[in-house]
């Protein structure tokens, strides 16, 4: 099955002079996770406002191209349907919560009501979403009163309980400390084990290097690399696209540079001590 | 130079945020502020602005206490750049976004239009300067938020969360201008969660944990310290990690460290 | 279902939301029609003394309901500006026979002060009707019932986001006057300092809460809003008791004698 195939796409918004998107044929398999990074305007949010039919039903502009979404054509989507098939979080967390519920509790619960659930299932869902992503200090309080951080952490818990098939998620953990921005993606990575496809924006290579199964690279509104995380990780032209490698892939071409090279170019920790520990015991004997 | 002295700040619903921080940053130190969201961190920067005044404690400004000055007073001193630029810009363009400070405080106008200029080219907006802030990308109106603090020509300058939505362009075009700043002989503190940002671009951290201080000093005194980063919630960066677990060397934290203490 | 204790900081929200007071827990629409006709009375009986009584009851239904501080402030700040006023405004204007006090041209009358006592009881109990409803009743709790009722959630979503976004504004009109202080610019001092600050500021806040719409219509699509299968609700009001509809029909029944009896004279 596959999630989303796009197909020589273009996309110029309404009143804008150049193309957001220029000619992208991509194709994303269902059940995993794909990571899609590039520098700012590079296509990036357009191509998640695609996936989810934002373009074009709420965003006009002029859009050529094939894409289908589950095997569907984008046009011959219900928006109602495909808004509940495809959850999203977008980045900017002060627009992403409703600003019309009194708790952090009833902000999760909107979209379980609207969708019908019945409500001891509902309580179920969200108790095990706070608990999930950590929320239980903030649960009781007004979610307009939040800082940005919390409100990214409360947008993402409120489409997680909605638990769609595929999520599109926009740089989650842009406000968000380190350890958090963790525990979001420790998240993001039990959904994809629970066969969730997930599309994720996102600058933080280290994360995307450990979690994601494919990557691809966006430059000025075309596909520059795509493929499996290891292979566009590790591919130095990733730099021209503004892309930022995993501090230890940055690592190893570094050692490279100054004469050390090590056997292999590790994207994860784990490679990266395996393979610096491999050339100090082979210098060692 | 920028001294805390035992400063405190509870907020009016009685939560505390700062329970107690002696800081000193001498004039033209470049110093990053990290720990988890809700330690105190933007508390502490805006008592050093004047933005909040301590509950109890001193703030002092080139060796003038904050108290009794206004925001504005210690401002033109201490600049501000805010997170989220869009609490910062209304003008409408980047011009007279830039030169709103100078106008206002009715410097001649061959003065305004030269550091304006100058400012735009820091901040490298040049080419923005005629359009309208809210016509261009989040990150760039960062930018102009950065110019239009910079313009006042303050000796210090606060920065919160710079990092935040930027590219690599961008993060380039940032360290950039702390150079800059550096050469200039401009204070820099920066609250930030980017850790690569902090071992590229600073040599002086602070950790803050529940509103206190819980490390001060050079990357490995917080880096290369497992009590620091538990009570500071911090993760200890890839490549200091590495060095770490490979006893590389317990002051080995940046790339560079590590590329060097490799044979 | 589950056996777990519920989450005591959310509250239970497996029952119905309890606000902790037999009055404050009335359906919010057992609320309205029982104030709306007890207001009715301070119109349709005659004189002064109707209206100051139904003010009182409020008061006294406002301190049952354990938010009488509450509204004891914000009612007697309408009395005194608002009521003062209107009274004022009244005794002087309205002509009469029985003059009490010559003031030139105008003139202190009986009747005056009559009629104003009469026209501004009467307008300061319908405002402590409708401050009293909105003391009583949150917001959220009024369009929940409404939409029990069978209007739309999106007509409650209009009413709840406009009245955040008054509070919205505030927020972001603090965030931008520190802005401008945090970058040099006086905003504290007198009237004209303050203005000076403020009026370059003002355009561009309103723009930004505007600008935020069409990301918030996203954001609540993602959150099904626009779906077309039947909702439900998490927040549960409490039932109805049979008690609430003798109230209403009881309230009903006094503002129709009042009605009729201000009808036939019997006043």
């Amino acid at each position: 099955m596959v999630l989303a195939s796009l197909r020589d796409v273009r996309f110029t918004y309404a009143y804008a002079d150049r193309s957001a998107l220029d000619g992208v044929t991509l194709e994303l398999a269902s059940g995993g996770l794909h990571g899609v990074v590039g520098l700012n305007a590079s296509g990036k949010s357009t191509l998640c406002a695609l996936l989810r039919g934002i373009i074009p039903h709420f965003h006009t502009g002029q859009l050529t191209g094939e894409v289908e979404v589950l095997g569907r054509p984008l046009l011959e989507w219900e928006p109602a349907d495909l808004s509940r098939a495809v959850g999203c979080v977008f980045d900017n967390p002060f627009t992403q919560i409703s600003g019309i519920r009194d708790t952090v509790f009833e902000e999760i619960a909107l979209g379980l009501e609207n969708l019908g659930t019945p409500r001891d299932e509902m309580i179920e869902r969200i108790e095990r979403v706070v608990e999930q992503i950590g929320l239980q200090a903030i649960v009781a309080k007004n979610p307009n009163d939040l800082s940005g951080g919390q409100r990214q952490k409360v947008a993402f818990a409120s489409i997680i309980a909605m638990d769609a098939d595929v999520m599109i998620i926009d740089e989650p953990t842009s406000q968000l400390d380190p350890e958090a921005s963790e525990a979001v993606f420790q998240i993001i990575a039990d959904l994809k084990a629970r066969g969730k496809s997930i599309v994720l924006v996102e600058h933080k290579t280290d994360l995307l290097a450990t979690y994601a199964d494919t990557i691809t690279v966006l430059s000025e509104g075309r596909v520059a690399l795509t493929g499996p995380t290891r292979d566009v990780l590790s591919d130095p032209r990733i730099l021209e696209f503004g892309v930022r490698p995993p501090d230890v892939t940055e690592l190893a071409w570094r050692l490279a540079d100054a004469g050390k090279p090590l056997g292999s170019t590790p994207i994860t920790s784990a490679e990266a001590q395996a393979a610096v520990r491999q050339r100090l015991e082979k210098r060692a004997s | 130079m920028i001294e805390l002295r035992d400063v405190r700040f509870t907020y009016p619903d009685g939560s505390s945020a700062v329970a107690g921080v002696d800081l000193s940053i001498a004039s033209g130190e470049r110093v990053a502020i990290v720990g988890q969201n809700g330690a105190g961190k933007t508390t502490t920067v805006k008592l050093m602005n004047a933005l909040l005044t301590p509950t109890a404690g001193e703030v002092l400004i080139d060796g003038v206490s904050t108290a009794g000055r206004t925001t504005a007073q210690v401002a033109r001193s201490v600049g501000y750049v805010f997170q989220n630029p869009d609490d910062q810009l209304f003008s409408a363009d980047v011009r007279s976004e830039i030169a709103f400070l100078p106008r206002y405080l009715k410097w001649p106008d061959d003065m305004i239009t030269e550091r304006v200029e100058q400012a735009a080219a820091l901040a490298g907006i040049t080419d923005h300067l005629d359009t309208n802030p809210k016509d261009l990308p989040s990150a760039v109106r960062k930018f102009v938020a950065i110019a239009a603090v910079l313009v006042s020509g303050c000796s210090h300058v606060i920065l919160d969360e710079p990092t935040a939505g930027l590219d690599t362009r961008g993060l380039d075009l940032l360290t950039g201008i702390l150079d800059s700043l550096e050469r200039d002989g401009v204070t820099v503190v920066t609250i930030t969660h980017d850790m690569r940002f902090v071992t590229d671009a600073f040599t002086r951290v602070v950790a803050m944990a529940q509103g206190r201080i819980v490390a001060d000093g050079e990357l490995a005194d917080v880096f290369g310290d497992d009590d620091v980063l538990a009570q500071a919630r911090l993760k200890r960066p890839d490549p200091a990690q590495l060095a770490r677990d490979l006893r590389l060397g317990d002051r080995v934290v940046t790339i560079d460290d590590v590329v060097a203490a490799i044979p | 279902m589950s056996t777990r204790p519920p989450l005591t900081t959310a509250g239970d929200y497996r029952r119905p939301v309890t606000l902790g007071n037999p009055i404050l827990d009335l359906n919010p629409i057992t609320m309205l029609l029982s104030i709306t006709f007890v207001a009715v009375v301070a119109v349709a009986v005659d004189g002064w003394v109707a209206p100051v009584v139904v003010a009182a009851v409020f008061v006294l239904l406002a301190f049952l309901a354990g938010k009488g501080r509450t509204y004891l402030v914000l009612i007697l700040k309408l009395w005194l500006v608002v009521g003062l006023l209107l009274f004022v405004l009244r005794a002087l204007l309205i002509k009469g026979e029985t003059v009490w006090i010559p003031l030139g041209p105008i003139a202190v009358t009986e009747e005056g002060v009559l009629d104003g006592l009469r026209f501004s009881t009467v307008v300061m109990a319908i405002c402590g009707a409708v401050t009293l409803f909105f003391t009583l009743v949150p917001m959220r709790r009024f369009t929940l019932a409404l939409e029990r009722l069978g209007v739309s959630p999106r007509a409650s979503y209009v009413v709840l986001a406009s009245f955040q976004a008054i509070t919205d504004l505030g927020t972001t009109a603090r965030a931008v006057m520190d802005a401008q202080k945090a970058r040099g610019i006086e905003t504290e001092g007198n009237l004209l300092v303050r203005a000076k600050a403020f009026f370059p500021v003002l355009a561009p806040v309103f723009l930004s809460a505007m600008s935020a719409t069409e990301e918030r219509a996203i954001a609540l699509d993602a959150r099904a809003f626009n779906a077309h299968g039947p909702r439900t609700s998490l927040v549960l009001l409490p039932p109805t008791a049979a008690g609430e509809r003798v109230v209403v029909v009881l309230c009903a029944l006094l503002a129709a004698a009042a009605i009729t009896g201000g009808v036939l004279g019997w006043f």
